[in-house]
């Protein structure tokens, strides 16, 4: 019965498997931090440092003038505005969309042969018709929504509502196919049409993630809103933009604090939400309906969008007009060789603030985690104040982001990088603080009760459950993020989004065109890379 | 006549002083509340080195609170607890750490961590023995694999090292969370359920395994039941419970037909 001495050993390419793995990351994050110009020694931009200083400083006093707080209520409802209309049409389009693209509706049981082959294509076909939505971002879809409809605030609501209901769409569908089948399978044998056996079977257990997830929608819109609003839209984004470009930083400070209170009242609502239970979740439901519906009638007066304008004599006009100069796309000259490089600068600012947004929020998460009523005080303030900073952090939106760290560092990738793993770690941050109050506590505390210390039940029980949902939320992350960095590219940061920005000032549609499909490459090839990854994990 | 259990560890001394003679558990007149409901009510037992006692009663008797207040995860609200002659709620962390090495506990949902490849969470079972680098280091290059292996195979698992815990079936994880108690070596087992969850072929072998590994080294073993027939197969002592008291505390011969269906009976 005595132990011998090992001869037995855990196969060691396994072990090797996880090491490379963590070797290549950090392989890969150091390429792109040398991308983008961290190790050039020369990069920060000493004058530009006062400046930021003084805007840091201005936090202790923002304006506070009856006027501007009038102007600042009104930008608030408008840039809400925007984000509910924009959630509520993603949210139906996305419903719609979402269960014709699930493979539950593609694949019907029981066809064969050449339907069956069709219905395959037809899927595959559906799910990638849905790329090109989602990876322009809304940004974009604004610029190029104004360029035909005009200056209405239609286009402000469909930027939003077509790339986050094509999102949506691909999250509904994927719902839908993890939901358990035997119930709309059990329809369909007894003789339910398709469609019918879907919406009895299916769809009631997928509602309610999908009602979780348009929460978590609303207040990507509010971002999204903010930076519409910073390329013309109106709504706290513009006003943001336009104190910034004055230097009145008190100004600037009164709108980021109305927007912090905005994104903290969507995250309170969304959390009363998912956590109430029993008789309080119906009263919760049925006021947050009432609400919602309120919110979208206001919503629909405040903005006045013109319908019309989608069939109008002149968006046809402009279509045309659009057509004929963005065809045939250049690709001549240099640009070839320019998009190649423009691209791996893309994708290494993305890296590198992935890498930042996924340290930070690791660094946080276990502080930003919410007790319960057992924390004591000295817990509960320091979580507090966390989650007060994320909630700053994500609230501002990246361009202003952007405009800051130009002021800080010589323009080209890097300050976009810093944006974006800055603002980014604040929603990082939250994602993985909800991991990590909700993971299971039970295995911890079957290993303290045989004795472990609390270190080691945290490095036994805790660690390994949270650390794959960190990497997945982290990967999914960096999928959004490769996209925006058009937008900090759009103020000036360095990548595809500042040629981009050239070619829209110069009115290069054809070269539009050709950066655009760049994007779209791009964003698909993070895309698979990230699924890949997230598959391996689970 | 039981002849006495070979001493583990530290031999336990009792009031008289003597080691060896005290109690390895001991309930006097423990009372637990838990929010508005008494849980417990006075309830008395004491159960000696090497026992193999099972607590059976309806749900909501109170059983796993009783389980709780052995494995020193639960304190009474009135009353003495002493595990192997000491009083967890008086002494400090160091203690109470070597203390609950002591005690092995089973749940129902065996609570392994799923994630993690079978030989961590086998190996777990040395945590209140290693320090936090040893243990870290451990999560890299997994120590003492030839005796973790050893228990697998005493269980029925031996090949099944290198497997992500959470890809096994509910008896073979029930199975491994019996390897960890075994790696553990306590002096005594708490088992909460531990086959509730497994069909009835997979119970009584997963029953047959405990009773027999705690026979081997001599272990005490409080095990509680759902199952009546499993209860009278492999323990040497019943203890039924009821709303929280104790109705009966009997050898399994002595439980006739009557007691049992008065212990089950739904007050109408």
């Amino acid at each position: 019965m005595a132990a011998t001495t090992g001869t037995v050993s855990i196969p060691a390419g396994r072990r090797r498997g996880s090491f490379g793995a963590l070797a290549g990351v950090v392989v890969v994050v150091v390429w792109a931090l040398a991308g983008v110009g961290a190790f050039g020694g020369d990069v920060f931009n000493r004058p530009g440092l006062a400046l930021v200083g003084r805007f840091l400083v201005a936090a202790a006093s923002p304006e506070l003038s009856p006027e501007f707080l009038r102007l600042t209520l009104d930008a608030t409802v408008t840039t809400v505005a925007y984000a509910v209309l924009g959630t509520a049409a993603s949210t139906v389009l996305g419903l719609l969309g979402g269960i014709f693209v699930s493979e539950l509706w593609w694949r019907r049981a029981g066809r064969s042969g050449w339907r069956r082959r069709a219905a395959g294509a037809g899927w595959v076909s559906a799910r990638v018709g849905l790329v090109l939505p989602r990876g322009i971002h809304e940004a974009v879809w604004g610029l190029f929504g104004v360029q035909v409809l005009g200056l209405d605030p239609l286009v402000g609501v469909l930027a939003i509502a077509i790339p986050f209901g094509a999102i949506t769409a691909k999250v509904f569908a994927e719902i839908l196919d993890e939901a358990p089948r035997a119930p709309a399978l059990a329809l369909h044998e007894a003789g339910a049409g398709h469609l019918a056996g879907i919406v009895y079977g299916t769809l009631p257990v997928a509602l309610g993630d999908l009602t979780s997830y348009a929460f978590y929608r609303l207040e990507c819109s509010i971002r999204a809103a903010a930076i519409l609003g910073v390329i013309g839209a109106g709504g706290l984004g513009f006003e943001l933009a336009l104190s910034f470009q004055t230097l009145r930083y008190h100004e600037m400070w009164t709108l980021i604090t109305a927007l912090v209170v905005v994104s903290g009242g969507v995250d309170f609502w969304s959390r009363r939400m998912r956590t109430s239970t029993g008789p309080a979740r119906r009263r919760v439901a049925k006021i947050s309906g009432a609400v919602a519906l309120g919110l979208v009638v206001i919503s629909m007066v405040h903005l006045a969008p013109d319908v019309s304008t989608l069939w109008s004599a002149r968006t046809r006009e402009q279509l045309g007009f659009l057509g004929a100069a963005a065809w045939p796309p250049d690709l001549g000259r240099n640009r070839f060789g320019d998009l190649v490089r423009l691209s791996l600068e893309t994708l290494q600012m993305s890296v590198v603030a992935a890498a930042i947004a996924t340290a930070g929020g690791v660094a946080v998460a276990f502080v930003a985690a919410r007790g319960d009523e057992r924390t004591g005080r000295g817990r509960r303030v320091p979580g507090a104040l966390v989650r007060a900073w994320l909630l700053l952090l994500r609230a501002v939106p990246p361009p202003v982001w952007a405009l800051l760290f130009l002021f800080m560092f010589f323009p080209g990738p890097l300050p976009g990088a810093l944006a974006l793993g800055l603002y980014n770690l604040g929603i990082l941050g939250r994602l993985m603080a909800e991991v990590v109050e909700n993971h299971d506590r039970r295995p911890a505390f079957a290993l303290a009760a045989q004795g472990a210390t609390k270190a080691q039940a945290y490095a036994y029980a805790v660690i390994p459950q949270v650390a794959p949902r960190f990497a997945s939320y982290a990967l999914y992350r960096w999928e959004v993020m490769i996209r925006e960095t058009v937008v900090v590219g759009l103020v000036g940061a360095g990548g595809l989004g500042r040629l981009l920005g050239s070619q829209l000032a110069g009115f290069d549609y054809q070269g539009v065109v050709v950066t655009l499909a760049a994007l779209v490459v791009l964003t698909f090839l993070v895309d698979l890379v990230s699924t890949l990854l997230r598959r391996a994990l689970r | 006549m039981r002849p006495p259990a070979p001493p583990r560890a530290a031999p336990p001394t009792g009031a008289s002083g003597r080691p060896g003679t005290a109690p390895v558990f001991s309930l006097r007149a423990v009372t637990v509340v838990l929010g508005t409901t008494k849980v417990l009510d006075r309830v008395e037992l004491t159960v000696e080195a090497g026992e193999r006692v099972a607590v059976i009663g309806p749900s909501g008797a109170g059983k796993t609170t009783l389980l709780s207040l052995l494995n020193s995860t639960r304190l009474p609200t009135e009353g003495e607890v002493r595990i192997l002659g000491t009083d967890p709620a008086a002494v400090g962390t160091r203690d109470l750490r070597r203390l609950r090495g002591r005690v092995g506990t089973i749940h129902q949902q065996s609570h392994l961590v799923g994630p993690l490849r079978v030989v961590h969470n086998v190996n777990a079972g040395r945590l209140h023995r290693w320090t936090l680098a040893r243990a870290l280091l451990s999560l890299a290059w997994p120590r003492d694999l030839a005796e973790a292996r050893h228990h697998l195979a005493r269980v029925g698992l031996a090949g099944r090292l290198d497997e992500r815990t959470d890809r096994l079936s509910g008896g073979e994880q029930q199975r491994v969370a019996l390897a960890r108690v075994l790696v553990q070596g306590p002096c005594a087992v708490v088992a909460d359920e531990p086959v509730a969850s497994l069909d009835p072929a997979r119970a009584e072998e997963v029953m047959a395994l405990l009773a027999g590994l705690v026979a081997e080294g001599g272990t005490t073993l409080v095990v509680s039941l759902h199952a009546f027939e499993l209860a009278l197969a492999h323990c040497d002592r019943v203890v039924g419970l009821r709303g929280g008291r104790v109705v009966f505390d009997l050898a399994p011969e002595e439980v006739t037909p009557q007691r049992a269906a008065a212990l089950y009976q739904i007050d109408r």
